[in-house]
């Protein structure tokens, strides 16, 4: 049995009956008792994923209706709620707390006869891009296990990557799907703000962040999006996208399309295989036909430090809530008084948390808030107006998605002002809502790097198509596990 | 000079729900935290879903009180740490990036004096605290979260008042508005609570938070003004702080929290966009408004000649004017008017009564109605009244049973009067030479009758009898 | 500058105990100077703008109970009630 096939091949071979969904998921799951060990994507492991798979296979065999998804195994990033399953969001805080319901994006998927194989790892609440900050451990790198994967979303990435699952949903704040789908070579997306329901999604920094699928191919993602977008009475922030089809016209091709290059993500910094590999995907699309002119968005240079303070503003906010009181771990209170009390229970967060806490109560402070958090929101405006006028004039954006390579484990863990530059590609669509993607693209030494697009809001469509294009271009080595 | 602001908490207990979730928002009568739901529990990934008519509720609100109503309203967060909020943030409204408060200034008059109201906010109430245990080192502190999320209208007021009297004059007409208006029911225990920052003198602002009713409001503020005003005569600095009111001693108390403790960290609350509440639906909910007290009470007086203090009564009280609007017609009105102010009150004026008792407006319109066609007497239609409160039945079927219709059949009259005629001979010779001693035999009449005699009837006969 | 102080008292504000005090404060201080460089961006005459959304399409104020006791799966004591630790007055 082939592991390594598509999303969109998956349900092919399982509809036509040339593998059953049973087999398939079996394997699956054999594989992650296999990889995980080394590679440690999985917090948990759904022990009902085979049993589940069977009732499909019946469903196929008996010519009953079945949903779109046909049983595919898919891994969710572990804060995405699933109902009466643990939901940790990789802290101490949350170790044994079951979630009471499901998040929009896994009703829908449910509906569609999807199999969720089990929750993936993660930076603790989303705080992070290496996946070092979870409270379980990090996990590796299955292109070199002695690399960090990227993160937040760094399970959901090594799942895809290491065939633990054919796709999986992550959650993108700052690059959290993008950054280790670049590092990992597969496919991540950031939709346009309010495509994808947040509702049972953990809040991080809910003003800018998205859920969005990992996938091996460009197709595939579409395909997810056709499963988990739309406008949803449970998130006030979604907007109707009319049901778009996704997948169809996916092969529509990029010529006559102008594309920006950002001058601001190519510049101080970049390594020089990144540089060379964004060179090269420019020439690329040239030659399919697009027209490509280098641009400049000012305030790219501002964008890390107002996406900091905002989302450890937001942050600051929506961790309050983990007071311990009405869920969390076993930790008595007898003898306590109330604020003694809740100041020792959130000790168990870890240490990039309480950074990121502590600043969040900082920033937006009475006598701080002017010089930060308020600066940070215009930031967010004039880089939004900015960008909205590129796309005047422009259809897609192009940069590496992450300016650097994939680093060792502990390399930059303790430096958290080198950490925040890696974000620099990824933080503008986030505080401008707008729709990006991380390609695979090439290698180096054995080390992944990946294409960033970007499009105007509601264009998720056109961006799709244009890496569609890229990809089909691309002929990349298999991951070495 | 004595200067002292409210802020007014009106929970909008006519909602079916909460303000972010579809539990009920009167979360009275369920059992211990069986009105919660993953939304007013705050539970990881759950979103606040705005109730619609809630806007709707607070902008009537607003433009009730003559308040500007913008047209996109924004909510904040307010940061703080406490047991009864689930979420350890309130969601609130402010109006630090301009008027997106629902509603902006405005004033109403309280008697000559106009009180101006600085801002209306809607927010979500908390849940509620349990303390128990005698001293505080064995005190638990249990936490029933029914009502977290009760969808809450803050009216926040200038520092207009200057005494106690003025605050108790401003607040029964307000709970007055907010019941005619339909949205909230001021008599529902914990409906309106209020909080009073006062300050003497020009001097520094005194908080008072934690008063339980408008009665220990009023109590409160003037604990505080004497307190104020003994620092004063004592040239004792009076620092600006927030003082809670302690229930049990009546006294104001300083809360231990110092001010830089208390840094709410306001920002806008990203999980609900601006509201846009555009000029056509401002329209609409501006017509849809109840008719106004005051103009209630101007209808009153100059299409039934109702006595301008019976309107008065009549059309502050929602519960009586809602009556009197579906029992009267042109002809009965000032009858319904009449038993409403002279019988009904005496025997409905608390919630507990209202629910218990068994009186519709058709019950009204029967009675008035048959007093005016002479059916039944003045007198006997108290003891009606008091029957159907009780009972719920109909008139027809309470005249009947009690026996308590008038005795309007000519000959049965005609009989008790020729039994009066003989028995008060000297009175009858009277009435020739002075006719108001004819009143003396009709109550005469009545005494037969037991007060059932129809009154106009009698005299007819009578004249007729003795022949004036 | 940041001050130790600072911290110190956001670190109260926000309900988290601190271990490794110095080593947490220089990590902070980092992060909190490296957002100094929002000083220069010459954004002060920007105008904030938010998603907007008509009030027609808010929920309908309906009840709709939760399916299924909520505080069940909750920490709960005494019955149903949740329990705090003790208030200080």
């Amino acid at each position: 049995m082939n592991l390594k096939i598509s999303a969109l091949d998956f349900i092919q071979e399982v509809k036509t009956g040339n593998i059953s969904a049973e087999d398939f998921v079996a394997k699956t799951i054999e594989r992650i008792q296999n990889v995980d060990d080394k590679l440690h994507a999985f917090l948990s492991v759904n022990q009902k994923a085979v049993d589940q798979a069977r009732k499909i296979d019946k469903k196929v065999k008996s010519g009953e209706k079945v949903g779109d998804c046909f049983g595919m195994p898919i891994s969710i990033k572990d804060n995405l709620c699933i109902k009466d399953s643990k939901t940790t969001c990789a802290s101490k805080m949350l170790e044994d707390f079951i979630a009471p319901y499901d998040a929009t994006v896994i009703t829908k998927l449910k509906r569609q006869d999807a199999i969720f194989v089990g929750k993936v790892n993660m930076d603790e609440f989303a705080m992070g891009l290496t996946t070092e900050f979870s409270a379980f451990g990090p996990s590796k790198n299955p292109w070199n296990a002695d690399y960090v994967p990227g993160g937040s979303s760094g399970g959901s990435a090594v799942s895809v990557s290491a065939f633990e699952c054919v796709a999986s949903l992550g959650s993108d704040t700052g690059g959290s799907v993008r950054n280790p789908a670049s590092f990992c070579s597969t496919v991540g997306y950031k939709p346009t703000y309010g495509l994808i329901s947040r509702f049972g999604l953990i809040s991080y920094a809910n003003s800018i962040e998205q859920i969005g699928p990992l996938t091996r191919t460009v197709k595939d993602t579409a395909f997810m999006l056709n499963m988990i977008s739309g406008i949803d009475p449970n998130d006030s922030t979604t907007i109707d996208n009319k049901n778009e089809d996704y997948l169809s016209e996916i092969d529509s091709g990029i010529e006559g399309k102008k594309i920006g290059i950002i001058q601001e993500m190519i510049g101080e910094g970049i390594d020089p295989a990144v540089l060379s590999a964004t060179k090269d995907a420019i020439s690329k699309l040239e030659s399919l036909g697009a027209i490509c002119e280098e641009i400049s968005l000012d305030m790219v240079k501002y964008s890390v430090a107002a996406y900091y303070t905002i989302t450890a503003t937001e942050a600051g906010s929506n961790l309050a809530r983990y007071d311990n009181l009405r869920y969390g771990y076993d930790f008595p209170l007898e003898g306590y008084e109330f604020n003694s009390y809740i100041s020792k229970a959130r000790r168990n967060f870890g240490p990039e948390v309480t950074r990121r806490l502590i600043i969040g109560g900082f920033v937006p402070s009475t006598g701080h808030a002017g010089k930060y958090f308020l600066k940070a929101l215009k930031v967010k405006s004039k880089l939004t107006k900015e960008i909205n006028n590129v796309f005047k004039k422009f259809d897609l954006l192009i940069s590496p998605t992450v300016p650097i390579l994939p680093f060792k484990l502990g390399e930059k863990i303790d430096d958290p002002v080198s950490l925040f530059l890696v974000d620099i590609n990824t933080v503008t669509a986030n505080l401008t809502g707008k729709p990006a993607i991380s390609i695979p693209f090439a290698n180096s030494n054995g080390l992944p790097i990946g294409i960033q697009l970007m499009a105007n809001s509601s264009q998720d469509k056109l961006l799709l198509q244009a890496a569609h294009a890229l990809e089909k271009t691309v002929n990349l080595p298999e991951v070495p596990i | 000079m004595t200067m002292i602001g409210l802020e007014i908490h009106c929970q909008l207990t006519n909602l079916n729900s909460k303000l972010f979730c579809s539990c009920k928002a009167n979360y009275r009568g369920f059992k211990i935290n069986e009105n919660i739901c993953p939304i007013c529990m705050g539970l990881p990934g759950s979103l606040p879903r705005l109730n619609q008519e809630a806007v709707k509720k607070a902008t009537i609100i607003a433009m009730a009180l003559n308040c500007s109503t913008p047209e996109k309203i924004a909510f904040f967060r307010k940061n703080y740490f406490y047991p009864d909020s689930p979420k350890n943030f309130q969601i609130t409204q402010l109006n630090i990036y301009g008027d997106t408060s629902v509603g902006g200034t405005g004033s109403i008059m309280v008697g000559d004096k106009k009180i101006r109201i600085t801002r209306i906010q809607l927010e979500e109430d908390p849940g509620r605290l349990i303390y128990e245990g005698s001293s505080s080192k064995n005190q638990i502190t249990l936490v029933d979260y029914n009502r977290a999320g009760t969808p809450l209208v803050e009216i926040v007021t200038e520092p207009d008042f200057e005494t106690p009297k003025e605050i108790r004059d401003f607040l029964n007409i307000l709970s007055d508005i907010l019941a005619n208006l339909g949205v909230a029911d001021p008599s529902l225990e914990g409906a309106m609570r209020a909080d009073a920052n006062v300050s003497i003198k020009g001097g520094k602002k005194v908080e008072i938070k934690n008063i339980g009713s408008f009665h220990d409001l009023e109590k409160a503020v003037h604990f505080e003004i004497t307190r104020q005003e003994s620092l004063h005569s004592r040239e004792i600095e009076i620092v600006q702080e927030t003082r809670h009111w302690d229930d049990r001693r009546k006294i104001t108390v300083s809360s231990r929290s110092k001010e830089e403790d208390l840094d709410y960290r306001y920002f806008l609350e990203g999980d609900i966009p601006w509201v846009k509440i555009d000029p056509e639906t401002q329209k609409t909910l501006s017509s849809q408004m109840p008719e106004s007290i005051s103009s209630k009470k101007e209808r009153y007086v100059s299409k039934y000649n109702i006595p301008a203090q019976v309107a008065d009564v009549l059309s502050s009280d929602k519960y009586y004017s809602d009556l009197f609007e579906e029992s009267h017609t042109e002809l009965n009105a000032k009858e319904v008017a009449n038993i409403i102010t002279t019988d009904l009150m005496g025997l409905v004026d608390t919630r507990e009564k209202r629910e218990a008792s068994k009186f519709t407006s058709v019950h009204l319109k029967e009675l008035a109605d048959s007093i005016q066609s002479g059916k039944i007497s003045k007198n006997s239609s108290k003891n009606a009244l008091h029957e159907i409160l009780k009972t719920g039945k109909n008139l027809t079927t309470i005249i009947k049973e009690l026996d308590l219709g008038n005795v309007s059949d000519e000959s049965e009259l005609s009989g008790i009067i020729c039994q009066v005629i003989s028995e008060e001979s000297q009175a009858v010779e009277q009435t020739k030479s002075n006719p108001q001693t004819i009143n003396y035999l009709v109550g005469k009449v009545m005494q037969k009758t037991k007060g059932k005699a129809d009154p106009s009837l009698t005299l007819d006969l009578l004249k007729k009898q003795i022949g004036i | 500058m940041v001050t130790e102080e600072e911290i110190e008292h956001v670190s109260k504000l926000m309900r988290i105990d601190i271990d490794d005090h110095k080593e947490f404060v220089e990590k902070v201080h980092s992060m909190i100077n490296y957002f100094d460089i929002l000083d220069s961006a010459g954004v002060e005459s920007e105008e904030i703008s938010m998603p907007e959304i008509s009030i027609s399409n808010l929920r309908k104020d309906e009840h709709i109970p939760f399916d299924g006791k909520l505080i069940e799966k909750l920490n709960h004591y005494k019955g149903t009630y949740v329990r705090a630790p003790k208030m200080s007055s």
